[in-house]
C-alpha cells in the first residue's frame, strides 16, 4: 500500500467515522467533535493564569476513556480532544499576558514584555491579533516538519538499529532529559533515578513481583497515572496551596487597563512581523524536535533572536523590543507554538515523549491499547493495512484540521478570553484538586490508586520545593519498562554477552554522546531551561 | 379435611414453585467482574470486552471489565481468588496461567484448586514463524543455519514458550538466542525489525502467512496447523511436549454447580456464534472458536499442570 493510500485512509478515519450529529445533512465525526471542543477548552484554560495545558489533558483523559472505552475506535476522538487542548491552550496563554502582564502559561512570559506595553498603549486588540497568527503559523508550520520528518526517523530507526543500539538510544534520551530539564543536570539525574526506581516496583520478568514488600496491590506496579497525574498535578496544586498560604491578605493588584479599540492587521503590520514568524517558527521546529527541551526556551530563543535582528534594522528614533512592538510578540508567540508539533517527532518516531503533553499522548495510547507509538508504528505494509500507520495519519489530519479551527475562530474566541483571569485561585485549586482525584479513581477503581497518587503528588511537592523537575520523573517513569525490557532483549539476542552495549559502533557512538551531555551540561553549571 | 388438602396443595405448590425456580434462568446475585488478563486494546482484551458487551445485551447482566496484566496471568488470578464465589467474579487467562505460569510461581501462594475453569474460547494456532525473505522453507532450514554457524535469535512471548524453544534446539543439538517480547505483537514487531530470526505466533501471524509475507516453519501444536499443514509438529521435530493452550474464563473455587453451568452456557454460546460480534472476532483473529468445558476442561487443566512440572525440570 502507499503512502497515499494511507494518507487518506486517515483522513476518511477522522471525517468519515462515528457520526456525533449533522448539520442541514451534513454528518460531523465525532473525531471531529472532539478536536474542535478540545481547542476551545485548551483556549480557556490557556488564558486562565494558574491552569496550564498538560493539566486539563491529564484530567479528561480518563474522563474520555471512560465515554470512549478502550476499543481502538475511541483512539481518535481521545487524541483529537487531547490534541485541541494542547494547541488552544499555547494560542490562548497570550490573552491574561498581554491583558494584564501575567502570563496565562509558563511560556509566555516574553509575550509580556511587548504585549503589555501595546495594551497600555490602547492597542490591546491589536496585539492579540498579532499573538494569534504569529502562534498560528508557528503551530502549522509545525505541523508540517512533524508530518514530514517522522516516518522518515522511524523508519530509519527501524531499518539500522538493532536491538544492543535500541537500548544505547533510550538511555541516551533519557540522560539527554534529565540533564536538559530542570534546575541542574545533576538534579534532573536525581529526578529520572527516583522515576526508574518506581517504574522497577512490580516488574519484571520473574514471576514474583519484585519491590511489593508483599503487597499485594503493588504486583503490578504502579499504576502508570497514579504517578504522572500525583507528580505532575497533585504536586502543583500542593505547592500553589503553599503559595497561597504564603500569600494571603495581600491583594494582588489587578491593572484592567485595556481599551478595546479596534484593531484590524494591516499588511503593513503582517509584512512586518513576518520575518520574525519564520525565524522563530524555525526556531522553536528545531528546539521542540529535541526531547525534553521545552517551549520556555523556544520562546526565549525566538525573542533574543528577534531582538538582534530588530535592533540591526530598525531606525534610531523607532522603537525596540520592549516599547511594545507587534515584532515582539510574534518572535515569542511563533516560537512557542512552533515547539508543539514538533515535540512529537520523538514521541511517534522513537516513542520518547519529549514534554508533558506528549506524555498525556503517550498516557491515552497506552491506556487504550491498539496504538504503540514508536518506531513499528510506521510500517508501510504492502500485503494488509497497518492499523497504527492509519490512526498516526489520522493524527496529522486532526492537528491539520485543529489548526484550520485555530485560523479561522481561534482568534475570535481568544479575544473573549479576557475574563477568566479573575478566576481566583482559592477557588480554581479545589476543582483541580477534586477534578484529578476522580480522575484517578474513574480510571483505576481503587483507593490504593488514591493513597499512590497522593503519596506521588507529596514526592512532586518536595522535589518543586527543591528545584528538581519532575519532568525527568514522569518521563523515566515510562520509559523505564521499555528500557529494561530492550536491555534484557538485547542482553539475551546476543547470546549473553554482557558487554553488548558496546557491541557496535553506533551504540559505542550513542554511548559517548549519553557522557557528553551530561558532562558538558554540568560543566556549564546549569541546565538549559 | 378441607384444611388437609388446602395445606397440600399450599405445600405442592410451593415444591412447584421451588422446581420452576430451580430451571428459570440463573442470574448473578449482582454487576460480574470480569478482570481481563492481558494488555487493554489486544485480540485476547477485545474478545472479552465483546463477549461481555454481548451477555449484558442479551442477558441483562452488567459486567464491569476491567485489566490485571502482568506475570503471564498470575496478577489477575490473584485479584480473581479472593472474590466472592457465587457467580460475580470471573476472569479470563490462558490455560497457561493456569499450568505451566502457577507451577513456575512459586510464591505466588496459588493453586489450580483455588479456582473453577469455565471454559475455553478459542485455541492457539501457534507457530515457528519466520519472514518470508528469510529463504528458510522448513525448520530443518533453521536448523542448518545454526549448525553452519549462525546465531538463531528466537522470539518467544512466555517462559513456557522459552522452554519449548530450548526444547525445540536441543533436540537438534543447536542452541537458540531465545528473546523474550511482549506479546504475539511484540514477536511481529520484532521478525519484522530484523531484530529477531524466528518467533512464535499464536495465531497473530495468520494474515501475513496467506499473504506470503511470513511463514510457518513448525508448528508449536500437537496437531497441524490449519494453514500450514505442511509444517512438522513438536513430536515430528522430537520434542514431546507442546504449546497446546487455549483462552480460559475462571471462576473462584466453590463455585456452586447451577451458576458453573449457566456461565459456561452463556460465555461459550457467544464465542460459539459467528453471528455475534465477539463470534465474529474470534473467527477473524483465532481461525474459530474452540468450546471445551466442564470435566473435559477439568481434566485438560490438570494435566496441563503435571505436563508443565516435567518441561521445567526436562529444560532444567
Amino acid at each position: 500500500m502507499e503512502v497515499s493510500t494511507y494518507l487518506w485512509l486517515g483522513i476518511e478515519a477522522v471525517f468519515a467515522g462515528p457520526t456525533a450529529f449533522s448539520i442541514l445533512g451534513v454528518s460531523v465525526s465525532i473525531a471531529l467533535t472532539m478536536v474542535f471542543a478540545g481547542f476551545l477548552l485548551g483556549i480557556v484554560v490557556g488564558s486562565t493564569p494558574g491552569l496550564a495545558g498538560p493539566m486539563a489533558m491529564a484530567i479528561s483523559l480518563p474522563i474520555l476513556i471512560s465515554i470512549f472505552g478502550y476499543s481502538p475506535d475511541a483512539l481518535l476522538p481521545v487524541f483529537g480532544f487531547l490534541i485541541g487542548i494542547m494547541k488552544g491552550a499555547t494560542v490562548g496563554g497570550a490573552v491574561p499576558a498581554i491583558l494584564f502582564n501575567t502570563p496565562g502559561t509558563p511560556d509566555a512570559f516574553m509575550t509580556t514584555l511587548d504585549g503589555h506595553p501595546m495594551a497600555r498603549k490602547g492597542e490591546a486588540a491589536r496585539a492579540l491579533r498579532v499573538a494569534h497568527v504569529s502562534s498560528a503559523s508557528g503551530d502549522t508550520f509545525s505541523d508540517v516538519a512533524l508530518i514530514v520528518c517522522a516516518p522518515f526517523l522511524a523508519i530509519l530507526v527501524e531499518a539500522y538499529l538493532d536491538l544492543p543500539e535500541k537500548t544505547a538510544l533510550l538511555i541516551l534520551s533519557m540522560a539527554f532529559i534529565a540533564a536538559v530539564v530542570g534546575g541542574s543536570p545533576a538534579k534532573g539525574l536525581i529526578s529520572a533515578a527516583l522515576g526508574l526506581l518506581a517504574a522497577s516496583v512490580g516488574t519484571g520478568e520473574d514471576f514474583t513481583p519484585r519491590l511489593t514488600f508483599g503487597f499485594d496491590s503493588l504486583a503490578s506496579g504502579f499504576p502508570i497515572v497514579t504517578a504522572v497525574l500525583g507528580v505532575l498535578i497533585l504536586g502543583e496544586v500542593f505547592k500553589a496551596i503553599e503559595e497561597m498560604w504564603h500569600e494571603r491578605g495581600r491583594d494582588a493588584a489587578t491593572t484592567n487597563e485595556q481599551i478595546q479599540r479596534p484593531g484590524r492587521l494591516d499588511r503593513e503590520t503582517l509584512r512586518r512581523i513576518f520575518p520574525y514568524v519564520v525565524r522563530s517558527s524555525l526556531i522553536g521546529t528545531a528546539i521542540g524536535a529535541l526531547p525534553g527541551i521545552g517551549s520556555t526556551l523556544a520562546a526565549t530563543l525566538g525573542y533574543t533572536s528577534g531582538k538582534l535582528l530588530h535592533a540591526r534594522r530598525k531606525a534610531d528614533d523607532e522603537p525596540a523590543f520592549g516599547d511594545g512592538i507587534p515584532e515582539g510578540i510574534a518572535a515569542t508567540e511563533a516560537a512557542n507554538s512552533s515547539v508543539s508539533g514538533a515535540n512529537l517527532i520523538p514521541v511517534l518516531s522513537l516513542g520518547v515523549p519529549g514534554n508533558a503533553a506528549a506524555v498525556f499522548l503517550i498516557l491515552a495510547a497506552d491506556s487504550i491499547g491498539g496504538f504503540n507509538p514508536g518506531p513499528s508504528v510506521f510500517r508501510f505494509t504492502t500485503d494488509s493495512i497497518n492499523p497504527e500507520l492509519v490512526i498516526a495519519f489520522g493524527l496529522f489530519t486532526m492537528m491539520m484540521v485543529a489548526n484550520l479551527v485555530n485560523w479561522t475562530i481561534g482568534g475570535v474566541f481568544m479575544r473573549s478570553m479576557g475574563a477568566m483571569t479573575r478566576i481566583p485561585k482559592h477557588r480554581l485549586l479545589p476543582v483541580i484538586l477534586l477534578l484529578t482525584l476522580t480522575a484517578i479513581y474513574i480510571q483505576e477503581t481503587k483507593m490504593a490508586a488514591l493513597w499512590f497518587a497522593v503519596g506521588f503528588g507529596l514526592l512532586g511537592y518536595v522535589m518543586r520545593r527543591l528545584a528538581i523537575s519532575p519532568l525527568p520523573f514522569i518521563i523515566a517513569f515510562i520509559l523505564g519498562g521499555r528500557l529494561e525490557e530492550t536491555a534484557r532483549q538485547a542482553f539475551s539476542a546476543t547470546g549473553g554477552d554482557p558487554w553488548f552495549l558496546f557491541s557496535s559502533a553506533t551504540s559505542i557512538a550513542l554511548l559517548v554522546m549519553t557522557v557528553a551531555v551530561v558532562a558538558v551540561l554540568s560543566a556549564r553549571g546549569r541546565a538549559l531551561v | 379435611m378441607r384444611k388437609l388438602v388446602l395445606t397440600a396443595l399450599a405445600l405442592g405448590g410451593m415444591v412447584a414453585a421451588n422446581i420452576s425456580s430451580a430451571f428459570a434462568e440463573w442470574a448473578p446475585p449482582g454487576p460480574i467482574k470480569l478482570t481481563i488478563a492481558f494488555r487493554a486494546g489486544g485480540g485476547a482484551d477485545t474478545q472479552a470486552r465483546l463477549i461481555a458487551e454481548h451477555l449484558e445485551a442479551e442477558k441483562g447482566w452488567k459486567i464491569i471489565p476491567e485489566n490485571v496484566t502482568g506475570k503471564g496471568g498470575i496478577n489477575a488470578l490473584k485479584a480473581l481468588k479472593d472474590q466472592p464465589n457465587d457467580g460475580t467474579a470471573i476472569a479470563i487467562v490462558v490455560t497457561e496461567s493456569l499450568g505451566y505460569n502457577l507451577v513456575a510461581a512459586k510464591n505466588s501462594g496459588l493453586s489450580v484448586s483455588d479456582f473453577t475453569p469455565l471454559t475455553t474460547t478459542a485455541g492457539f494456532q501457534m507457530g515457528v514463524v519466520a519472514k518470508t525473505e528469510k529463504g528458510w522453507k522448513t525448520f530443518s532450514d533453521v536448523i542448518e543455519a545454526a549448525k553452519g554457524g549462525q546465531a538463531i535469535r528466537f522470539g518467544v512471548m512466555s517462559p513456557k514458550l522459552d522452554d519449548l524453544a530450548y526444547m525445540l534446539g536441543k533436540a537438534h543439538g543447536v542452541e537458540f538466542n531465545t528473546v523474550m517480547l511482549r506479546g504475539g505483537k511484540g514477536v511481529m514487531n520484532g521478525l519484522n525489525a530484523g531484530d529477531i530470526d524466528v518467533g512464535w505466533g499464536a495465531g497473530i501471524q495468520n494474515a501475513a502467512v496467506q499473504s506470503g509475507d511470513m511463514v510457518n516453519l513448525a508448528s508449536g501444536l500437537s496437531t497441524k496447523l490449519s494453514i500450514s499443514p505442511d509444517a512438522p509438529t513438536m513430536e515430528e521435530l522430537g520434542v514431546k511436549f507442546n504449546a497446546d493452550g487455549y483462552f480460559v474464563f475462571v471462576a473462584p473455587a466453590g463455585l456452586p454447580n447451577e451458576a458453573r453451568t449457566a456461565l459456561s452456557e452463556a460465555l461459550s454460546s457467544v464465542a460459539a456464534d459467528e453471528a455475534t460480534k465477539a463470534g465474529g472476532m474470534i473467527k477473524k483473529a483465532f481461525g474459530g472458536a474452540q468450546i471445551i468445558k466442564g470435566d473435559e476442561l477439568d481434566a485438560i487443566v490438570s494435566a496441563a499442570a503435571d505436563a508443565s512440572a516435567e518441561l521445567m525440570n526436562a529444560a532444567e
